[in-house]
């Protein structure tokens, strides 16, 4: 996997337009979920991924190749959508509100499998509070929940990509964890 | 153990570092405690719909031509060959020189500074170009003459000036419209001439 990419950032830089964009394919969905998920709106979350890369392509040069490549390109995208996040911070949650949330976007609308309407509700409805929880997380926390269980990161790699000590992202994932807890429960009272 | 360090434990737990050592305490604490026990209960479940809310969810995907968009907006390296630019800039010594480096054989390394894909015309921006592929897409319109070197030149839109392809191919689709010609150069000594006629009508024009 490293060894590819490697590969693709040195074939890159000398000039090889199919190598980034293959590079472009290996990223592009894992940086649009991480900037969807952090910002809730699509329109914004495909800037995050058209200037990610435009960063990554800048700055080739500067990839340092004992570094995971996805590491240094998750650590560009979420720093996009932090900086985004925090811009709009005012007019947040109305954003949030108005943007467009999921149920818009149709997964709701997905069938299951051989499931009963109420089991459909109740899965729909547990998303729909973990997804408006973790959208009303202060940044820091949200991008560590978004790190850690949409993208699947481990605490080591969450670390590496926000250049925090691995305590910190222990702390800031229990807490996250209890605050979803908390929150899950009270949805089945 | 308090159960505030329990719950801490858990915690550890679930992010997969918990020591045996710790493992074992928090073990006999839950046995003891009913209230932790339904917490550890909760709190694995909170963790599970954590990892599975999320995994379902994307079906919301990027937009199917975001490489493309992505690739047509990077900067363009720069690819042309430095004996080209100083052509472009000198026709007329160029055109001079040229002649006596035929004169003396030299005409192949000449011919050889190019080893990568080169795209010239007057309206490249309508242009795609895929790794040694250059498309004109359906439904685009490219003012001017256009030019290929070294690379497969695939058109589907039209083209309202001349076509050159040297040492490379190319593909008109039925959709695809030319007005001026076509010109498929894939010899050296084509090649020569070719420079030095574009030379001479480049200072012709001047
Ligand atoms: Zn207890």
């Amino acid at each position: 996997m490293d060894n590819l990419e490697t590969r693709l950032v040195k074939l890159a830089l000398k000039g090889d337009q199919r190598a980034f964009a293959e590079i472009v394919d290996l990223y592009k969905d894992r940086i649009f979920h991480l900037a969807y998920r952090m910002l809730s709106n699509r329109h914004e979350a495909e800037d995050v991924v058209q200037e990610t890369f435009l960063r990554v392509y800048r700055n080739l040069d500067r990839y340092d190749p004992g570094q995971k490549f996805s590491t240094w390109i998750y650590r560009i995208g979420t720093n996009l959508s932090i900086d985004r996040l925090r811009k709009r911070k005012p007019t947040y949650s109305l954003d949030a509100e108005i943007g467009d949330q999921d149920g818009a976007d149709g997964y709701a609308l997905i069938p299951g499998d051989n499931r009963t309407p109420e089991t459909e509700y109740m899965i729909s409805e547990t998303r729909t509070t973990i997804h408006e929880a973790i959208d009303g997380l202060p940044p820091k926390y949200k991008t560590v929940m978004i790190l850690r269980y949409l993208q699947e990161l481990s605490l080591q790699e969450i670390s590496d990509v926000l250049d925090m000590p691995v305590t910190t992202i222990k702390t800031r994932v229990h807490r996250g964890r209890e605050f979803l807890r908390k929150k899950l429960e009270s949805q089945q009272h | 153990m308090e159960c505030k360090q329990a719950v801490s434990l858990m915690h550890d737990y679930l992010d997969g570092d918990l020591l045996s050592e710790q493992a074992n305490e928090l073990k006999s604490h839950l046995e003891a405690c009913p209230d932790c026990r339904a917490a550890f209960r909760r709190l694995e479940e909170t963790e599970m719909m954590l990892f599975a809310a999320n995994r379902k969810s994307e079906s919301v995907a990027v937009s199917e031509d975001m490489t493309d968009r992505i690739m047509s907006f990077l900067p363009q390296p720069k690819k042309h060959s430095p004996a080209w630019s100083w052509v472009r800039r000198h026709p007329a010594l160029t055109a001079a020189a040229a002649f006596i480096l035929i004169m003396l054989g030299t005409s192949i390394g000449f011919w050889n500074a190019d080893t990568q894909l080169v795209v010239r015309g007057s309206d490249l921006n309508r242009v795609q170009v895929e790794g040694n592929t250059v498309i004109v897409p359906e439904g685009t319109i490219v003012s001017g003459d256009l030019t290929v070197e070294r690379g497969e030149l695939k058109i589907y839109g039209d083209v309202e000036g001349n076509v050159t392809v040297i040492d490379g191919s190319a593909y008109q689709a039925s959709t695809a419209h030319v007005a001026g010609q076509v010109k498929d150069i894939n010899q050296a000594f084509d090649w020569v001439w070719y420079k030095l006629s574009n030379i001479v009508s480049e200072v012709a024009y001047r």
